[in-house]
């Protein structure tokens, strides 16, 4: 049995997993500390809503895997870039766009839900596709262009929004002008289908959006690690001098990359806004789950697999984060992934620091063995 | 002409937040770190200072003394500005970490951390932390007779001038100074350029870095304050994007303190135009489009794109920045 | 014993994974030169680094005139008043000569620098040892050589006394190297006690009085210059005696496989252009050299030749195809090979494990995938055949990430992906830059044996030695033009640096 421990411990992802656990341990006791300063008698009970609010009942539950969807989307918009050596801080932008033309299509054209989303991805492609081709061919650094592209997508997304009357909510009767319609008045095709999974879980926020964004964490995987494009994608983020010295095209591999990371950001837009629960408000913020996608990233080192993961992790929180309101303010979930992202900067120390506390306990295991066997 | 004049000084109280910002994230960048943190620095600095202006209103002793308010507030916004940039010191350049990963970290951080702080103090749901009007400098501030018809010098000074404004200028005059002229200029520029060759003369370059670090902390503090006042409807938990804006006017001026306030007055410009499209003759006005301050809003973003594809081919960047230095690599 | 002005007993140094000093011990007697000998990873620059305080040992002493010091920074080096010019230079490009000679040690009045007083002390230090160079030129606008003077100047400037030299005739020209002998020995008549850091024997013999001889972290010997021989030192530093001849039969080269006419390629860093209307052939069973001093428009011709660059105008044919527009892609499966200068930079992704390195110019191949998947187990085992036949040695075979292998195991696998591609046209660019001996002798090996195979070799290298023990042919470099052409045996070392150094060129175009 503990010549089996011993093994696992020796792999060589140990020790990256360790250093998550880590840095989300210190992460949520960071969180509990806040939790004690604002407001220190219900600390206990906050720090509980977020533990353990999403398993507390199938509704909860359901809630996490709905919101965990849109998350995947943005995580792997923000990972695949990432693998292919771009920083995709442009999720927001992508995001909205997907969601204008997932909406657009959806009430305009009146298209079905699937064709609503396949119309978001490309919303996302063609706002991935800028930041991509102003560093291919102006070397503009991506950061700043997604910055920029966030922000004339939330404006543009608004000015049109706003002035097309019928994706509007008060087209249908609705006071408030400011939002966009519910899609059961609008188009009930255009909503994403349950396939009898309310029932099961006995609560309507619950869709297939989660085997969507499942499905292509896999596609993603195994294109990036099982396919030419993929290898040609990955040498570029790695290297680029010596993957055009192969004779790869570096330039078309990042807008490529680029779009592709914006299609899934955009599809993550569209799944969220055609749930049928969700209406796209026209304010000056950029959404949230754009940004949430670089924790969700990060936390999984951009493996589309580990990426299912650590989303499932930030939408559960954030269920107990909601769940502890109004006692506590929910963006203390926020600050919480903050702080985790801050420590896996700091992997490599952790890293070291696991492996040398592991290496350390094997030598005591290996001694104490030792020592049983002359005692025996 | 009131009109030339509100322009003028609209521009001006834009154009200083991103002077301030860029300067400071010109000299961490100058210094090798680069600097993706500023957003969330303005943002702790803002909150800290508006909290300072709101309790000095409160406390009563604000109206009395405004500017020496505004000093306190500014000195509370660069305090906080500079140990929130320390937590990026600390991540680049002690543990060597990925600086975009810690900075973004930072930046999560800031408006998060904002609206809990603000929840906090000013009670549930209460997002906005409003500054008091007291702290503009108008005629009565200088001592003057308040004026019966305002002309265009009374628009151009008294209408949308602050603190922060001249102080603003005499750092740039004091950044020049320093960056060329001094000791201290010289060894921050030679551990951005040559980080191994500043240590094989002697110089600490972790010490260097982490005071460039610092110092952009200080000037993002004090661009936070400078930003929500421009914005005018008080604190609320964001800069609009102004920290990554400022690293645009960095790029754009060349990492030179002169050049920078060049091109943070043209960029001030464009975010300016938009409000008063309706009277320059010549811009459209688009009445008919609803919420048709959005598409002017989105010049400043487009005009930024645009001047970067033509600067970013010819930059010259200090050679050794976002490299983590290490002693031990040869 | 006080003849001694530093010595450093029994140091010992450990980095991960390799000990660089070993219980070494070093002596400098006042006012001598001493050379320190050894190569690539015996471990000079680690020990001379710890006398410059770059680093700290593990164990032993250092002494200054009998007493024990501490060095625990270039700082308190400066102090004991002991200098380092660096093999790779320490200068910051965008300041002026002036500004890098005072930098750490400016003269200021409140924080606030004072130019003038520091220039006049560096025209007068400038003028005294003959080290002549311009103040307020910035060090990105002047020579190689000017540049490693104001290394010196720098040293000059602290009064330091004792003054440590790392592989300083790397990047000069031979009548460089003169020059540099003749400032070495007037700084010893000025009574300054220098350390000589080298792996070139015959530098070593002609300037220095004794050599410390060090051969993988341990210390082999010290002995006195007049009493030994290049031989001698050789068979220290090696712990046999070295080929210095690659063993080479004659070949006659045949049909012509490159051939390039007038070729025109701008330059990068400045207006000009990098190359000037070459042309040149290399036909089968020969090696032909492109030899020059670094930034004389060799990196440019192969990059143009391989594609990495576009060219103005002239022509490239392949075995009588013209490949002037083709891609990266398509001249390598015309049968170019090559082996990049910067190994790290452009011949292998680090963060890639070693097969996927290998098959980094065939992954497209049929061989190694089908319908856009790769196969993974084509890949392997291809990595298995080449790993065993080119003996690259590596923690864990195929799966091995290539960032953690040796620098000649690295080198071994790009060699490997290379040749193994039977290639009509090998392009190697300073193929054993940084490599030990064992693995020099290896590679030289390997390109001799694709010559011998009847292929065509084009190499390009900054050292003499290699480039007068492996070509059949030598095309002299200068300033974008081919200056001079010659069979080894018909020139020598100095009428080359000659040549290298724009100093003579040939009167006729050369003979292709």
């Amino acid at each position: 049995m503990k010549a089996r421990i011993r093994k696992l411990i020796q792999k060589p992802g140990f020790d990256s997993l360790m250093a998550s656990a880590a840095a989300i341990g210190i992460g949520l006791i960071f969180g509990l500390i806040l939790l004690i300063v604002f407001n220190p008698g219900k600390s206990l009970y906050g720090f509980s809503q977020i533990l353990f609010a999403g398993f507390s009942s199938a509704g909860k539950f359901s809630k996490v895997l709905y919101q965990a969807a849109p998350l995947i989307m943005t995580g792997l918009a923000v990972g695949f870039a990432f693998k292919t050596g771009l920083f995709n801080i442009g999720a927001s932008g992508q995001y909205m766009l997907g969601t204008f033309f997932a909406l657009y299509t959806g009430i305009i054209w009146q298209f079905p839900w699937w064709a609503a989303l396949l119309a978001a991805m490309v919303g996302g492609a063609i706002w991935g596709a800028m930041p991509g081709l102003f560093k291919a061919f102006f070397n503009v650094n991506e950061v700043i262009t997604s910055i920029m592209f966030n922000w004339i997508g939330l404006f543009a997304v608004n000015v049109l929004l706003a002035n097309i009357p019928r994706v509007l909510a008060d087209f249908y009767g609705a006071s408030n002008p400011d939002r966009t319609a519910n899609m059961a008045a609008a188009n009930p095709a255009a909503i994403v289908p349950k396939w009898g999974l309310d029932r099961i879980f006995g609560s309507s926020y619950i869709n297939i959006s989660f085997f969507i964004a499942v499905i292509l964490a896999v596609l993603a995987y195994i294109v990036l690690n099982r396919t030419i494009f993929g290898y040609e994608l990955k040498a570029c983020g790695y290297n680029r001098n010596a993957s055009i010295y192969a004779g790869i095209n570096a330039r078309r591999n990042i807008v490529l990359s680029m779009i592709i990371a914006g299609s899934f950001a955009g599809l993550g837009g569209g799944i969220y806004y055609l749930s049928g629960t969700a209406q796209y408000t026209i304010e000056k913020i950029l959404p949230a789950m754009g940004f949430n996608g670089i924790p969700v990233a990060l936390l999984a080192t951009s493996n589309p697999l580990g990426i299912i993961f650590s989303a499932l992790f930030v939408s559960y929180i954030q269920v107990g984060g909601e769940a502890m309101q109004p006692e506590y303010a929910k963006e203390i979930i926020d600050i919480i992934i903050s702080v985790i992202i801050y420590l896996s900067a700091f992997s490599l120390l952790l890293k070291g620091f696991i492996r040398r506390q592991l290496q350390k306990l094997a030598r005591v295991e290996a001694k104490a063995a030792s020592e049983e066997e002359v005692a025996a | 002409m009131i009109i030339l004049a509100d322009i003028i000084g609209a521009t001006i109280i834009f154009a200083i937040p991103l002077l301030l910002v860029a300067l400071g994230g010109m000299f961490s960048e100058r210094s090798g770190t680069i600097n993706i943190a500023l957003e969330g620095i303005m943002i702790i600095g803002a909150l800290f200072s508006s909290l300072f202006l709101r309790s000095a209103d409160k406390a009563g002793w604000g109206p009395d003394h405004p500017q020496l308010a505004m000093l306190g507030a500014m000195a509370i916004g660069a305090l906080a500005g500079t140990i929130f940039s320390l937590l990026l010191a600390v991540a680049s350049v002690s543990l060597k970490a990925d600086q975009t990963i810690g900075g973004t970290a930072l930046n999560l951080f800031a408006p998060a951390f904002a609206i809990v702080l603000t929840w906090g103090i000013q009670g549930q749901g209460q997002t906005t932390i409003n500054i008091p009007t007291w702290i503009k400098i108008t005629r009565e501030s200088l001592g003057l007779q308040p004026s019966q018809d305002p002309g265009f010098w009374d628009a151009l000074l008294f209408k949308s001038t602050y603190l922060t404004t001249p102080i603003a200028l005499i750092i740039l005059a004091l950044t020049v100074f320093i960056i060329y002229k001094t000791r201290f200029g010289l060894r921050l520029r030679a551990c951005g350029e040559h980080p191994h060759a500043a240590d094989s003369v002697g110089i600490n370059v972790y010490r260097l870095r982490y005071i460039g670090v610092a110092i952009s902390g200080f000037l993002a503090g004090i661009g936070g304050l400078a930003f929500t006042i421009a914005a005018g409807s008080g604190f609320q938990s964001t800069v609009a994007g102004y920290g990554f804006f400022a690293l645009a006017v960095m790029i754009f001026g060349n990492w030179h303190p002169v050049r920078i306030f060049g091109a943070a007055l043209f960029f001030a410009l464009f975010r300016v135009i938009g409000s008063y499209s309706g009277s320059i003759p010549f811009l459209p006005t688009l009445s008919g489009i609803k919420y048709s301050q959005y598409i002017y809003q989105m010049l400043p973003y487009i005009v930024t794109m645009i001047i970067l594809v033509f600067t970013s081919g010819k930059s010259r960047a200090p050679k050794a920045e976002g490299i983590p230095y290490d002693k031990g690599s040869r | 014993m006080n003849d001694y002005i530093i010595e450093m007993e029994n140091i010992t140094k450990e980095f991960p994974g390799v000990r660089a000093n070993d219980r070494v011990t070093l002596q400098l007697k006042r006012g001598e030169v001493h050379a320190l000998l050894g190569e690539n990873g015996a471990g000079k620059s680690t020990l001379m680094s710890i006398l410059f305080g770059l680093y700290q040992p593990d164990s032993g002493v250092i002494r200054k005139n009998g007493q024990v010091v501490r060095i625990s920074n270039p700082n308190d080096a400066n102090e004991l008043q002991i200098g380092m010019v660096h093999q790779h230079f320490k200068l910051v490009e965008v300041f002026t000569v002036l500004e890098n000679i005072f930098l750490g040690v400016e003269p200021t009045q409140l924080g606030v620098l004072k130019y003038q007083e520091a220039r006049q002390r560096v025209l007068d230090l400038s003028k005294k040892y003959g080290l002549s160079v311009e103040p307020d030129a910035r060090i990105e606008d002047i020579t190689v050589g000017m540049q490693q003077r104001v290394e010196i100047l720098k040293m000059l400037y602290r009064e330091n006394e004792i003054l440590i030299f790392d592989e300083p005739t790397a990047v000069l020209t031979p009548q460089e190297i003169k020059e540099l002998m003749a400032i070495i020995r007037g700084l010893k008549a000025e009574g300054k006690s220098i350390l000589f850091i080298s792996h070139k024997l015959n530098e070593i013999m002609e300037v220095s009085d004794r050599c410390t001889v060090l051969r993988k972290g341990q210390c082999i010997g010290t002995v006195d210059i007049k009493d030994t021989s290049v031989e001698d030192l050789s068979r220290m530093m090696v712990g046999r005696p070295i080929q210095f001849k690659v063993d080479k039969k004659d070949q006659q080269p045949g049909d012509t496989v490159l051939e390039v006419e007038n070729l025109v390629v701008p330059s990068k860093l400045h207006k000009n252009y990098a190359v000037k209307g070459v042309s040149f052939k290399v036909r089968t069973g020969e090696i032909v050299c492109l030899a020059g001093i670094e930034g004389n428009g060799q990196s440019e011709l192969v990059y143009a030749l391989t594609g990495i660059e576009k060219s103005t105008s002239g022509t490239i044919r392949l075995q009588g195809q013209d490949i002037t527009r083709a891609s990266i892609r398509q001249r390598s499966r015309l049968g170019i090979s090559h082996i990049p200068e910067d190994r790290h930079k452009y011949g292998l992704i680090l963060d890639y494990s070693l097969a996927d390195n290998l098959v980094l110019q065939r992954y497209w191949e049929p061989d190694f995938q089908h319908r856009g998947f790769i196969d993974q187990i084509q890949v392997k085992n291809y990595a298995e055949t080449l790993i065993s036949q080119y003996d690259i040695r590596s923690g864990q075979g195929p799966q091995t990430q290539v960032r953690s292998m040796s620098g000649g195991n690295q080198q071994k696998a790009i060699i490997a992906r290379e040749i193994d591609k039977n290639p009509e046209l090998l392009v190697a660019i300073q193929p054993t830059r940084g490599l030990d001996v064992g693995a020099i002798e290896y590679i030289h090996s390997q390109l001799v044996a694709q010559r011998d195979a009847g292929k065509a070799v084009l190499l390009v290298s900054l050292e003499l030695d290699e480039v007068m023990n492996v070509s059949d042919r030598i095309l002299v470099m200068y300033e974008g033009e081919i200056v001079g052409e010659f069979k080894p045996r018909e020139v020598t070392v100095e009428q080359l640096g000659l040549y290298m150094a724009g100093a003579r060129r040939s009167q006729k175009g050369p003979n292709a």
